[in-house]
């Protein structure tokens, strides 16, 4: 770890802490929870050391992508094998950007500095990388071909690839096409104008701070403003951040003495703002006292920049006339384009696999990687994995959820590559911590049994302000340090 | 503390360049390849250079004008509108001249950056 960023963080920590007149101490005891377990996650990077047995198997391992997934295990793999084989395909020299820290960025609390990340200060000692992208693969022949033509072989290949940013789809901001969370995004910047912003990539949550803070004046100055957010129909990677950044323009709206002139609409394509009853109930909760309106099932498929018109597919079901034969009234499902004006919109982008997992073998139906849930493994081709964002895995696009599942990854792996049995299995465990507030963080942590999994001995569904330390200065080292390095 | 910043190798071990063409699928965020672009999707009914004005392809066959040479901004408008939406569901083909379906089905892959590739090297057709 970077002693020089640790301390760093610790003394702007103790800044924060005796504004509340509270030192350190106090604070770790409050959590309940040991130095190490605030600072590093719930696992100790030292104990979970010690267990590592080094396997001597050899074979030819190539990540696709080198995000947080690919990057993490890459160096997992590295620290277990004695003789590692392994090429990393990333064409993006930021890819390990922190992509957590957006929403920080997006309300004016970091700069992007604090985001941005070298790819190559995080691979391995050993590790190859090809600056190129795998567009066509050949799992038949254990082959893939990179844009510039490269061809490449492989004894196992590991997909972390994951997810396009699919604004082109929204009727109006076709010219926006398909973003990836890093890189200068342009084209998509200039699409979208000087009203309608999206935390989704780096530069946009950058963007985003610029156009919020216009919006948040005009409101001060009087004016009624419309903030309208909203959440697409598909899988969404950080399933919290369209509600963080609702809470975080909420703040800086009462901050600037503004909150009266503002109107905080949300429009999610969901029933519910969270899968699990617990959350749910207390984000229904913050809602109302916040006083953010919201409205279900609309989802945004058209944009008019020059009226500052947003149109949702509206859907809902109403009670038709009797059935005699059902013994019942009939279900009449309505649906409607609703047009909604703003001042300012966010947009949480449509989440897609990239295309070329869909043209290929390797991808299911709607383009996702289907996987076996528990062990990583893709269910036709035995000696390929896939982790992250692109693997069809049910619930948690999120970073924490591949913290668990790149420890699965490379145990399972490691199995087959000595074949034993695949013990490993992952559990579906996720987390969100949503911020409710500058200063306040909910710790959303669960997994597939869809109930609270808190690692904390506090009750889950309170909005704490320790949690928002945690936030905002030590997940941000444990992942560029602990996960990137393969050990937290 | 252990120093992560490392060394990176262009890979050379396992590797072997591809022989011959690199195959270009349509709709990949891949840099356009006009040219293919057109011999894939366009060829067939308006011809290698653009002027085939009929189709014997459809029942009773069809007529259309020649495209060689026109508009690139023309062209891309209009491919974009037989295009649509991505995915809209409650998208209706735009229906000009009565092609709206013959138009929608080698467009619908097609990204923006696609189709302004392929406009202009349908406005240089000699």
């Amino acid at each position: 770890m970077d002693n020089k960023y640790m301390e760093n963080m610790l003394s702007k920590m103790d800044k924060d802490l005796s504004k509340h007149g509270m030192n350190r101490r106090d604070a770790i005891k409050l959590a309940g929870l040991s130095g190490a377990g605030l600072f590093m996650g719930t696992t100790s990077a030292s104990a979970e050391e010690e267990k590592i047995v080094k396997s001597d198997a050899k074979a030819k391992i190539v990540i696709v992508g080198g995000g947080l997934a690919g990057v993490s295990t890459a160096a997992r793999l590295t620290l277990q094998l004695t003789d590692p084989d392994i090429t990393i395909i990333e064409p993006d020299p930021n890819s390990v950007s922190y992509q957590p820290g957006q929403t920080m960025v997006a309300a004016g609390l970091w700069d992007e500095e604090d985001i941005m990340y070298k790819r190559d200060d995080f691979i391995p000692d050993g590790v190859k990388v090809i600056e190129d992208r795998a567009v066509f693969f050949n799992p038949q022949e254990n082959k893939l071909t990179t844009e510039k033509g490269q061809v490449v072989s492989y004894d196992y290949l590991i997909l972390a690839m994951g997810v396009q940013l699919d604004f082109e789809r929204i009727k109006g901001l076709e010219e926006a096409g398909r973003a990836l969370s890093s890189g200068d995004n342009e084209k998509l910047l200039d699409a979208l104008g000087d009203s309608i912003c999206s935390i989704y990539t780096a530069k946009g949550s950058v963007k985003t701070w610029e156009i919020m803070q216009k919006y948040i004046d005009q409101a001060k100055s009087g004016k009624k403003t419309k903030f309208v957010f909203t959440h697409p129909d598909t899988p969404l990677k950080c399933g919290g951040a369209p509600k963080k950044i609702i809470y975080l323009t909420n703040s800086r709206l009462k901050e600037a003495g503004a909150r009266e002139n503002a109107e905080l609409t949300f429009y999610p394509n969901g029933g519910a703002m969270f899968g699990v009853p617990e959350y749910h109930d207390a984000i229904v909760g913050q809602f109302a006292r916040e006083d953010i309106k919201y409205h279900y099932r609309h989802n945004l498929i058209e944009v008019d920049k020059e009226k500052k018109i947003a149109v949702f597919d509206a859907k809902w079901q109403e009670k038709g006339p009797w059935d005699p034969i059902m013994k019942d009234f009939e279900v009449i499902p309505k649906r409607e384009k609703v047009r909604v004006p703003y001042d300012m919109l966010h947009i949480a982008p449509a989440n897609i696999a990239p295309r070329e997992i869909g043209e290929s073998d390797l991808g299911s139906s709607k383009g996702w990687i289907p996987v076996n849930k528990e062990t990583l493994q893709h269910i036709r081709y035995l000696n390929v994995f896939s982790i992250g964002d692109v693997a069809q895995v049910p619930m948690g696009k999120t970073g924490g959820s591949v913290r668990k599942q790149y420890k699965v990854l490379v145990d399972n792996l490691i199995a087959l590559m000595n074949d034993k049995k695949m013990e490993a299995k992952y559990a579906g465990y996720t987390v969100c911590p949503l911020i409710t507030d500058i200063g306040t963080v909910m710790l959303a942590e669960f997994d597939w049994t869809v109930k609270p999994t808190p690692s904390f001995p506090l009750d889950p569904t309170v909005e704490r302000w320790i949690f928002w330390l945690m936030k905002a200065y030590a997940l941000k080292p444990m992942t560029m340090y602990g996960m990137l390095s393969g050990r937290a | 503390m252990k120093k992560i910043v490392l060394t990176m190798l262009f890979a050379s071990i396992g590797l072997v360049a591809s022989e011959g063409e690199i195959p270009y699928t349509i709709g990949l965020k891949l840099t356009p390849q006009p040219a293919k672009i057109y011999a894939a999707e366009c060829a067939s009914c308006h011809g290698k250079d653009g002027k085939q004005t009929s189709f014997s392809g459809f029942p009773g066959g069809i007529a259309y004008a020649k495209i060689a040479g026109m508009d690139t901004a023309m062209l891309a408008k209009t491919i974009k509108e037989y295009r649509g939406g991505v995915e809209s569901k409650d998208y209706q083909p735009l229906n000009k001249y009565g092609y709206g379906a013959a138009m929608l089905a080698p467009t619908r892959d097609l990204s923006w950056d696609e189709i302004d590739a392929v406009a202009k090297y349908i406005n240089g057709l000699k």
